[in-house]
């Protein structure tokens, strides 16, 4: 025991020890913040979209869009031009040449039949073409009343839109936080719980691999049994991550404390989306999921990752040895989005359940909906297990493993390793 | 220096019996028995590939054997339980390369079941005695080869274990640390501490050994003291000088009982003996033969030539 307390100790002093653990500590909530947002504020931001209305209308109406639509912050109008012979070949020449981004064709028609036309580079915006769409929905509906007869006031209170606000119940009480805040959630914790896992696997595979490398490791095995050294050696890595969580915990701390202003970095105003970019309050007990499946996944993935790394013989086989693991980690990460849509499908029940699985899945499931105790007792046990099970196989693979040099085993000669 | 145990054998500190080991297609060892009294240096000798990591690696608990059993202080099993009481040197051998000097002798010390505290301390008493002391903070990858090497030895015997085992202690060192090593290895030895080491220098084992076991292809081919080996299987060469007259020396070479090779100079003859006979009644059939003789030696063979003789020139270069 005192052996295999020296092997964690090592494991743990020698990572904090290295440059590269603070480097993580310290970038690593930028990366992950940076990897969440940065790909949104790209696709949410291409600056509002300067396009020509060609206006065949009659009645007034091409000019309240053209308003209307100045008015929101997605489109800028840079004219409004009646139609004239060679005006829509200039335009869209314009568009080609991008001096434009688009244009809009209205015709008395529109108001009539509903036919319009949005000419531009990029129709695959689904929010340029749900806000265009709606200005132009409204301001029909609004036009066919008007000229039925109805009181234009009536029209405008008959407009006020819903706002729907969405409150999660966790329990039986009701959370502050809302359907986005739940998805961000899950959607940041799948991230970190991928990364942390993958990276810290990686780290115990490469771990075995230096000793078996520098053959250190028959030192080692020739004073403690293999297992003893497999399991120090995950411990201490393991010791390593959860010292990581720790600083970012602190970190995230007085982050977000100073949450206002980071917010308003973060989404500048063009976002038209700020609430759901709160970053939300997380509750102990979401921690504690978190924790509790981040560490039974770091188990279950680190045995897989010290077997590989027990045999590979160099880092080059390690790393094509290790697809496998990580692509098993990956399903759970893929399946985030179907996850927090539909937190109690059976894809998403059986994901939460299969241990390889799990340890992102029910994380994710927990923050977006509603986990029966059955359910979460069931996909705890059946972690345990998945544990045992694959640290007993991990373990026979790595004793063999360790002292074989050359060529890597094949299926067959692995099988016979664990049976040996 | 403590003698060669031949008297009533104390319990030997290392016994294997009939242990085997089969991997994937061949039989790495093979029903391999042997026993390392107390206090002696043992050799274990052998071709590259006979099976001698293999066997040390039993002995020393990391690998299983497939057959027999191994004893290791008396008691069954290999060495792991008694790793506190055995230093161990591998044939590849290695250190973590980003760790402190003194950092990795403390650890693999504790692996040894070495208290910190004492771990440190006997790692700074070695440090000095091999003139390391201002290297201890630095990390590994930053010595010399050879200074590696001397971590390395420092590992093996820091917590002054009772039984050491060497797995080609001399090769891929430099001529000083071969010296360093040797000289470690001969001061435990007077201190009475029980060496097994594997080599396939045969000059080297003649110079160290008291006792040693030859195998080849994962079979004992002999065993027991160097002198008993060297009487047994080396005595078969006689050179003979005369004074003079040779009397019926003629005569008693021809004696296809005796002699089985004569190389004849006149006035000196290198003889084989034939198998089974005797030295003594080729003397004495010469000096009734009435032959003057001036020289009658019994010429040893090097363990060299022993071990070319039993495993065959064709092993030797494999």
């Amino acid at each position: 025991m005192r052996k295999i307390w020296a092997v964690i100790r090592r494991e743990f002093v020698e990572r904090v020890r290295s440059k590269w653990f603070w480097v993580s500590a310290i970038l690593g909530p930028l990366f992950f913040a940076a990897i969440i947002f940065i790909p949104l504020h790209f696709a949410a931001s291409g600056g509002a979209k300067g396009i020509v209305v060609v206006d065949g209308t009659a009645s007034g109406f091409g000019a309240r869009v053209a308003d209307s639509l100045a008015r929101g912050k997605t489109f800028r109008v840079v004219a409004r031009s009646a139609p004239r012979p060679g005006l829509l070949d200039s335009l869209t020449h314009q568009v080609g040449l991008n001096r434009l981004d688009g244009l809009l064709v209205l015709t008395d028609r529109t108001v009539e039949t509903g036919a319009a036309e949005y000419r531009a580079a990029n129709v695959s915006s689904f929010r340029d073409i749900d806000e265009l769409r709606g200005v132009l929905d409204r301001l029909a509906v609004n036009a066919r009343l008007e000229r039925a007869g109805v009181d234009p006031a009536t029209v405008g209170r008959a407009q006020i839109r819903i706002d729907l606000v969405t409150r999660k119940i966790s329990g039986s009480a009701t959370t502050g936080e809302s359907s986005a805040q739940s998805f961000w959630l899950a959607y940041v914790m799948s991230i970190v719980l991928f990364i942390v896992i993958a990276v810290y696997g990686v780290n115990v595979m490469s771990s075995v691999l230096e000793e078996k490398t520098t053959r250190i490791v028959e030192v080692l095995v020739s004073s403690l049994r293999p297992f003893e050294l497999m399991l120090g050696k995950v411990v201490g890595v393991g010791a390593v991550s959860i010292f990581q969580f720790a600083i970012w915990g602190v970190g995230g701390r007085l982050v977000l404390s100073q949450r206002a202003a980071l917010v308003g970095n973060l989404s500048p105003g063009e976002f038209g989306q700020e609430a759901a970019f709160q970053l939300p309050p997380v509750p102990a007990a979401t921690v504690a999921v978190f924790l509790a499946y981040f560490l039974g996944g770091f188990f279950l993935y680190s045995a897989m990752f010290a077997a590989v790394g027990a045999m590979s013989s160099n880092e080059q086989e390690a790393r094509q040895a290790q697809q496998p693991v990580v692509f098993l980690l990956m399903i759970a990460y893929l399946s985030v989005f179907a996850l927090a849509n539909d937190p109690s499908s059976t894809y998403a029940v059986a994901l939460s359940l299969v241990p390889f699985t799990s340890p992102i899945a029910m994380p994710v499931r927990w923050t977006a909906g509603r986990v029966g105790l059955n359910e979460f007792v069931g996909s705890l046990a059946l972690l345990g297990a998945g544990i045992g099970v694959v640290t007993w196989i991990a373990a026979r693979i790595y004793r063999v493993g360790i002292l074989m040099t050359g060529k890597r085993p094949n299926l067959r000669e692995l099988i016979r390793w664990v049976r040996a | 220096m403590t003698s060669p145990s031949r008297s009533p054998s104390p319990t030997p500190i290392l016994i294997l019996d009939r242990v085997s080991k089969r991997f994937a297609g061949h039989t790495a060892v093979d029903e391999l028995s042997l026993s390392v009294p107390p206090g002696v240096l043992y050799g274990l000798l052998g071709p590259n590939g006979a099976g001698k990591t293999t066997t040390i690696r039993m002995i020393m608990d990391i690998l299983e054997p497939d057959g027999g059993a191994v004893r290791v202080f008396g008691e069954p099993g290999g060495g792991r339980a008694h790793s506190q009481r055995i230093g161990y040197l591998p044939e590849e051998r290695g250190l973590y390369r980003k760790m402190r000097v003194l950092d990795v002798l403390v650890f693999l010390a504790e692996m040894k079941g070495i208290d910190r505290r004492r771990a440190r301390q006997r790692a700074g008493e070695w440090l000095e005695r091999l003139g390391l002391t201002e290297w201890c903070l630095r990390r590994v990858d930053e010595l010399s080869k050879g200074m590696q090497q001397k971590v390395q030895f420092i590992s093996t015997m820091l917590h002054d274990p009772d039984l050491l085992v060497l797995d080609e202690p001399f090769s891929g060192l430099d001529p000083v640390n071969a010296q360093v090593m040797k000289d470690a290895v001969l001061d435990l030895h007077r201190r009475g501490k029980t060496i097994l080491f594997s080599t396939h220098i045969m000059e080297q084992a003649e110079k160290l050994c008291e006792q040693l076991c030859i195998i080849a292809q994962g079979r004992k081919l002999v065993d027991g003291a160097l002198s008993d080996i060297k009487r047994t299987h080396g005595g078969h060469h006689v050179v003979v000088g005369f004074d003079g007259s040779l009397g019926g020396a003629a005569h008693v070479f021809a004696d296809k009982t005796l002699v089985s090779k004569v190389d004849n100079y006149g006035q000196y003859a290198e003889l084989e003996l034939a198998s089974g006979a005797d030295a003594q009644q080729i003397l004495q059939r010469l000096v009734s033969s009435g032959a003057r003789l001036s020289k009658f030696e019994l010429q040893e063979a090097s363990l060299h030539k022993i071990f070319i003789d039993l495993v065959g020139p064709e092993e030797v270069r494999a």
